[in-house]
């Protein structure tokens, strides 16, 4: 009997999945033929220590991870939901009220103006301690998820500067992991209204290689009606390269432009 | 005593983490992370990495929860996904080093010494032997014989039939015996 054929058998032999009439053929062999007892010996050490083999466990670290992720999106989720119904909305309505019923009385106001620029004094130095953090995860080469974490701070930031859309932009083109690519993604969406951000991303059209990037990014400019994109998606419906999925992804978006 | 949220599928809470109850995922953290993560330390033979794939792992299926198909089985997307991320670490790393696994780190994979001496020098030489296989035998037999998943889950992941998944399965294991009895010579 031939090797790979035997091989086969004895495998199914050791799993006991065999026909009555298989087993005997491969027990009658086994009997007479020294080589096959051989084979049949390795096999079964071998299936044998994948069975015996033990069930690995991961470090704490990969579930605190996971919270801290989790936590960040649920909030960011939260802050898009209720923007309109946060607390610091009504806190600033009630300190309006406050003002305009106290306008008469200089000394509150004074009073007022010294505590707005010390909350913004506070702001100013929260903004750039937030900034430190997410430039340092953003440059994080060790591990991608902190980089998501990154470019997830990003995210929820008020108001951003030159130096973390380039960060961003950088990694959005050059990371070598998708899921930190699309976070990239994700936050300059966000601060699509500054011009410096939609020049970038119309211009990263013609670079972008990874395919999932591809199609989130035509989804966002078609949505925000970039005309300028229009030939770039007649180059991926026509270039051999692209996937179908962004092809199909193109054809929709020129149906929407055009 | 059981509570309801224990009974509840995988779809069910998936479908609710699509729904926008995000919370919902630590559930499936909790289900599905040791499997995921065995299953990519035994593809990357790296503990470290495979943490931060893991990790990623349900960072993709937190960021793309709408992409999640009705009636879709919930154990085929991890695991479909698990393989993606797999597949862009690998492609980010195949330019870096001429040999992807390190075959020095594979003793790290071989679960906490703690039992027999004997044992644990099989294990290593099956992690070792393990490691010389070509991606797609190596997960086929992560999935199938480690991870005891049924051919028909496996063809579903791979997208392929279960014929094709027995025919893998048989090869990977003919090509891991001579890999672990060439090795246990040297």
């Amino acid at each position: 009997m031939e090797k790979e054929k035997i091989e086969d058998l004895l495998i199914d032999y050791i799993d006991g999945k065999l026909t009555e009439a298989d087993r005997l053929l491969v027990e009658k062999e086994l009997l007479i033929n020294e080589e096959t007892r051989k084979l049949y010996d390795q096999l079964k050490e071998v299936m044998q220590s994948i069975e015996k083999s033990t069930t690995l466990q991961p470090s704490a670290k990969l579930k605190n991870d996971f919270n801290l992720f989790l936590t960040s999106e649920l909030k960011t989720v939260k802050e898009t939901k209720t923007i309109f119904f946060q607390p610091s909305f009504y806190r600033v309505a009630a300190a309006l009220a406050f003002l305009i019923i106290g306008g008469g009385i200089f000394f509150l106001i004074r009073n007022q103006y010294a505590n707005q620029q010390a909350e913004l004094e506070a702001m100013r130095k929260e903004v750039a301690t937030t900034k430190l953090t997410l430039m340092a995860m953003l440059d994080n080469q060790q591990s991608a998820s902190q980089r998501v974490l990154g470019a997830t701070v990003a995210y929820k930031m008020e108001h951003t500067d030159d130096e973390i859309i380039t960060a961003l932009v950088k990694a959005m083109n050059e990371d070598e992991n998708s899921n930190v690519r699309l976070a990239a993604l994700d936050a300059l969406r966000k601060f699509y209204h500054q011009k410096n951000v939609r020049t970038t991303l119309i211009a990263s059209m013609a670079t972008q290689k990874d395919p999932i990037v591809q199609i989130a990014l035509i989804r966002l400019l078609a949505e925000m009606k970039e005309k300028e994109i229009v030939n770039e998606l007649k180059h991926i419906t026509t270039d051999d390269e692209s996937l179908p999925a962004v092809k199909d992804e193109a054809y929709v978006a020129l149906n929407q432009l055009v | 005593m059981i509570k309801s949220i224990d009974l509840m599928t995988d779809e069910a809470i998936m479908e609710a983490v699509k729904d926008g109850d995000l919370q919902q995922m630590s559930l499936l953290f909790d289900r599905y992370h040791k499997r995921i993560f065995n299953f990519l330390a035994r593809m990357t033979m790296d503990r470290d990495v495979a943490e931060d794939l893991t990790q990623n792992v349900f960072v993709r299926l937190i960021k793309y929860r709408t992409s999640y198909r009705h009636g879709l089985r919930f154990q085929s997307w991890i695991y479909q996904v698990s393989r993606n991320v797999f597949s862009d670490h690998y492609q980010a790393n195949k330019n870096k080093s001429s040999n992807f696994i390190d075959v020095d780190k594979v003793s790290d994979v071989v679960a906490d010494r703690n039992e027999a001496l004997e044992q644990d020098e099989r294990e290593e030489l099956l992690h070792r032997s393990l490691a010389m296989l070509d991606d797609e035998q190596r997960e086929v037999l992560i999935l199938t014989r480690f991870q005891q998943l049924k051919h028909e889950e496996v063809a579903a992941i791979m997208e392929t039939t279960v014929a094709n998944i027995k025919v893998k399965v048989h090869r990977a294991i003919a090509k891991l015996r001579e890999h672990y009895f060439e090795l246990e010579k040297i």
